[in-house]
């Protein structure tokens, strides 16, 4: 699946943040969906169903990890990416078994940013060839 | 999904071995080290990582430890050859890459270890992007 098809659902509670990713996502995919919290981000992820899940950490009502763990319940191969500055390890441990596709760590660096953006879209693809291959 | 050296290989060959393992599992390690500090390197959350991903004793990791600090590495031979052994499929080298994201994060890495593992994945990746 290349970006360009694929659905995302970002969830940012920084609005000038918020503002400028979504403009760069809306470049760039089919489709972008944006939840202000980690509830928000949950409720919209059900009604949606999105190839790709984009969240920060530290958010207020449902953080991203409870929300990516909510997610992934729902839907084990979901690809998730976070935002994080590595600076937690409580977090890691957490986003480890999880099984967050990748980190965005910030500050944003534009060209790592879509690189790991169609890594998750290759990730999408192949979970796809599995399912139909029957593993 | 599981994602070990067996599980590759298999995928690769069905057979369940590589034909070069050791070559294999030094490229592989030369990789693992280029994103955490082998200097640094928690050998207590390392070691089972190595072994349960890469099928790698603690013995031979101390070994291959050697031959890596031996050997000025070049990581574009390596992803190259990795990628030659994985018969440069998409869905072997998503794969191995997961196994590598394990390891960049398995020691709470710093942003400078998980940037060298995101250029190591371009560079796998480049031309599936």
């Amino acid at each position: 699946m290349r970006l360009k098809k694929c659905s995302i659902l970002y969830v940012e509670d920084e609005k000038t943040t918020q503002e400028l990713i979504k403009e760069i996502l809306l470049s760039s995919c089919r489709e972008v969906f944006v939840a202000n919290d980690g509830k928000e981000g949950l409720a919209l992820y059900k009604e949606k169903q999105p190839d790709i899940v984009l969240s920060d950490i530290a958010m207020p009502n449902i953080d991203g990890l409870e929300m990516s763990e909510e997610i992934k319940k729902l839907n084990p191969t979901q690809a998730i990416a976070l935002f994080t500055a590595f600076s937690k390890a409580s977090f890691l441990k957490k986003a480890s078994e999880l099984d967050i596709s990748t980190y965005i760590m910030k500050p944003l660096d534009e060209e790592q940013f879509f690189n790991s953006l169609k890594y998750m879209a290759l990730e999408i693809e192949v979970n796809k060839g599995a399912k139909s291959n029957g593993n | 999904m599981e994602t070990n050296l067996n599980k590759i290989s298999d995928l690769i060959n069905n057979q369940g071995n590589l034909e070069n393992e050791k070559k294999f599992k030094i490229a592989s390690a030369s990789l693992v080290c280029a994103i955490v500090d082998i200097a640094q390197i928690d050998h207590k959350k390392y070691c089972p990582l190595f072994k349960e991903k890469l099928n790698l004793e603690q013995n031979e990791f101390e070994q291959i430890k050697n031959e890596i600090f031996n050997d000025a590495l070049n990581i574009e031979d390596k992803v190259a050859y990795i990628k030659g052994e994985l018969n440069n499929n998409m869905f072997q080298i998503m794969e191995f890459l997961k196994i590598l994201n394990k390891f960049a994060i398995a020691n709470g890495c710093t942003a400078k270890s998980y940037r060298e593992f995101e250029l190591i994945r371009d560079k796998f990746l480049r031309e599936f992007y």
